[in-house]
């Protein structure tokens, strides 16, 4: 497998992540070596082999269940909000056309 | 003498029974050797000495009292930076987590403060726990305590430096491709990797969620041993730990009947002269200890850092969506919604880690899922049965920690794949959840080479026991 300029471009699109035209050629020369190296398990045969699961002595799935968090917390949290109104979360326009 | 600083637990809890020094004598040491190198070293991003003098002396009256809480009480132990201690900074060595602040405390940070155990700061790594020498940490590179010119390995390398230069006791730090164990072997201590499952990482920043496990680096066997029978256990916010008989450390006093395999996949090519000179006469030790030592087949073992490379990338990309200048973090302003998000990401995180978020987007991305992937997870099946053929057979796996010791700033920051390779001897244990220690065996031109013993899943008490008696022969052996 080997990536091209474009690859790059559209892989930082879905990452959400701004890339320097300099930081692009990097990431193409850099990814496609670390590929290569990863390509080696193309040749494994795996055609009887299930992929790997959860450890089974893990505890597993729990209730969803609401648990309050105490005022310093509750403070801690709001308090690194990159920005708030009160006790709300402040973020830019959600409305508008996706880039892709 | 030794200083209070230098201390292992042992000679910590014997002087503090004794009453003839106190917690805070023995915190005021640390204190004074973090003031005295952090400069020079890079070692802890923060130190909290108010707090840590206070509750060295609240340790002090407790023990005035008679009620000690434990075994760490009193005693001086520090973080690694992404564990969160609530209240305080937690940048995990990211730019982009600079000015956050843990909510809540980690599991296991509630543990060693109900354990009595003194905070003192939190120590450096490399950003987000991606790298083998913390010199991808947003706040500078850590440097070898023994060579200021060399990394400490990583990514915990501020807690492995920490114990090494003696500035704390012991320190916590995680591990999810040898982060514990490869930093451990370049400053001389012991670093542990219990198994997937043993302890619980609510409060550790995340990573790669199916291979992270937190562990201690420690001066010795006896106090990793202390350290994970106090953060063991089955946690509600975590759902990997297990319900398993709990770790509690046996101690022998030779080998016989323990039988020892070295996989012949890991003692090929790729050891440096030093560190195979090293490790070869360490399995002379163990021989001469009475253990059997066979050579194995771990068929697939040679894969794992290909699977690696693969599933943690996927992960990271996952779990480092949350970093995206919402609701902590840095947030670059007055940029409609994708610039926010992209614009933020950009700005905060570093070199290495927008590497793998990439490689994991494409390895999770329509068209090449199945082939990178799934196909990863199907090798991880294969490696998992490798070792669990092999501990049919044998009791402990044995290697080198890493390829090489510490070296130099700079060495292997230009080749990615030159740094990856660094975890070769340590990620398999990760990729197939197995408990693993690094043990100092020896030294290569005054730099320390680690040993890597490997335990059955949950045997924490089979290895530590074992690698506890190598270490005593060692110490007993005469200084050429």
């Amino acid at each position: 497998m080997s990536l091209k300029r474009e690859d790059v471009k559209h892989l930082a699109d879905l990452a959400r992540l701004e890339l320097s035209e300099d930081e692009t050629r990097m990431a193409e020369k850099e990814l496609d070596s670390i590929l290569k190296y990863v390509d080696r398990l193309q040749k494994i045969d795996t055609a009887e082999v299930e992929p790997y699961a959860m450890p089974s002595k893990s505890t597993g799935w729990r209730k969803d269940e609401f648990s309050a968090c105490d005022e310093a917390a509750t403070e801690l949290i709001l308090s690194n909000f990159p920005e708030r109104e009160s006790g709300l979360l402040s973020v830019p326009p959600v409305f508008e056309t996706p880039k892709k | 003498m030794k200083s209070l600083n230098e201390l292992t637990f042992t000679e910590a809890r014997r002087l503090l029974k004794s009453g003839d020094v106190s917690s805070v004598d023995v915190t005021k040491a640390c204190l004074k050797q973090i003031a005295s190198l952090n400069g020079a070293l890079n070692v802890f991003l923060e130190v909290y000495e108010d707090e840590a003098l206070e509750a060295a002396d609240r340790s002090d009256a407790r023990r005035l009292d008679g009620k000690t809480l434990g075994p760490l009480d009193g005693l001086p132990i520090a973080l690694k930076d992404n564990i969160l201690y609530q209240g305080r900074r937690c940048t995990s060595g990211s730019k982009i987590l600079e000015s956050y602040i843990a909510p809540c405390d980690a599991t296991v940070t509630r543990k060693l403060k109900e354990g009595g155990a003194v905070i003192l700061g939190k120590t450096n790594m490399d950003e987000f726990a991606m790298g083998s020498s913390t010199e991808y940490s947003a706040y500078g590179a850590t440097k070898h305590p023994r060579d200021p010119e060399r990394v400490p390995g990583g990514s915990s390398g501020g807690s492995a430096a920490a114990v090494a230069s003696s500035m704390c006791l012991a320190a916590l730090g995680s591990d999810t491709g040898g982060s514990i164990r490869q930093p451990a072997a370049f400053c001389g201590v012991v670093g542990l990797k219990p198994t997937y499952g043993r302890v619980s990482r609510s409060g550790l920043v995340a990573m790669a969620s199916s291979l992270d496990q937190i562990g201690p680096l420690t001066k010795n066997v006896e106090d990793a041993a202390t350290l994970l029978e106090l953060l063991q256990g089955v946690d509600s916010a975590d759902q990997t730990t297990a319900i398993e008989e709990d770790f509690t450390a046996i101690e022998r006093e030779d080998l016989k009947g323990v039988k020892i395999g070295l996989p012949r996949q890991a003692w090929g090519n790729g050891i440096s002269d030093g560190v195979r000179e090293d490790t070869e006469q360490a399995i002379k030790d163990l021989e001469s200890l009475g253990a059997t030592i066979t050579e194995i087949d771990l068929p697939f073992a040679e894969e794992s850092l290909a699977v690696y490379y693969v599933l943690m990338p996927c992960e990271v990309s996952a779990n480092l969506s949350r970093f995206d200048g919402m609701r902590y973090g840095l947030r670059m302003q007055n940029l409609p919604l994708f610039e926010t998000y992209a614009a933020s990401r950009a700005h905060g995180l570093g070199t290495e880690v927008k590497r793998r978020i990439l490689l994991g987007t494409f390895a999770l991305s329509r068209g090449y899922y199945d082939a990178y992937y799934v196909q990863a997870k199907k090798v991880q099946t294969l490696i998992k049965r490798a070792y669990e053929s092999a501990f049919q057979e044998i009791d402990i796996i044995v290697t080198p920690t890493a390829p090489t010791t510490a070296f130099k700033i700079g060495e292997k920051t230009n080749d990615p794949l030159e740094m990856y390779l660094e975890d070769i001897f340590t990620v398999g244990a990760n990729v197939a959840g197995l408990p693993a220690v690094s043990l100092p065996c020896g030294n290569h031109e005054g730099l320390p080479v680690g040993l890597q013993f490997i335990g059955n899943w949950f045997r924490e008490d089979k290895l530590l026991s074992v690698a506890g008696a190598y270490e005593k022969f060692v110490a007993m052996r005469p200084r050429i």
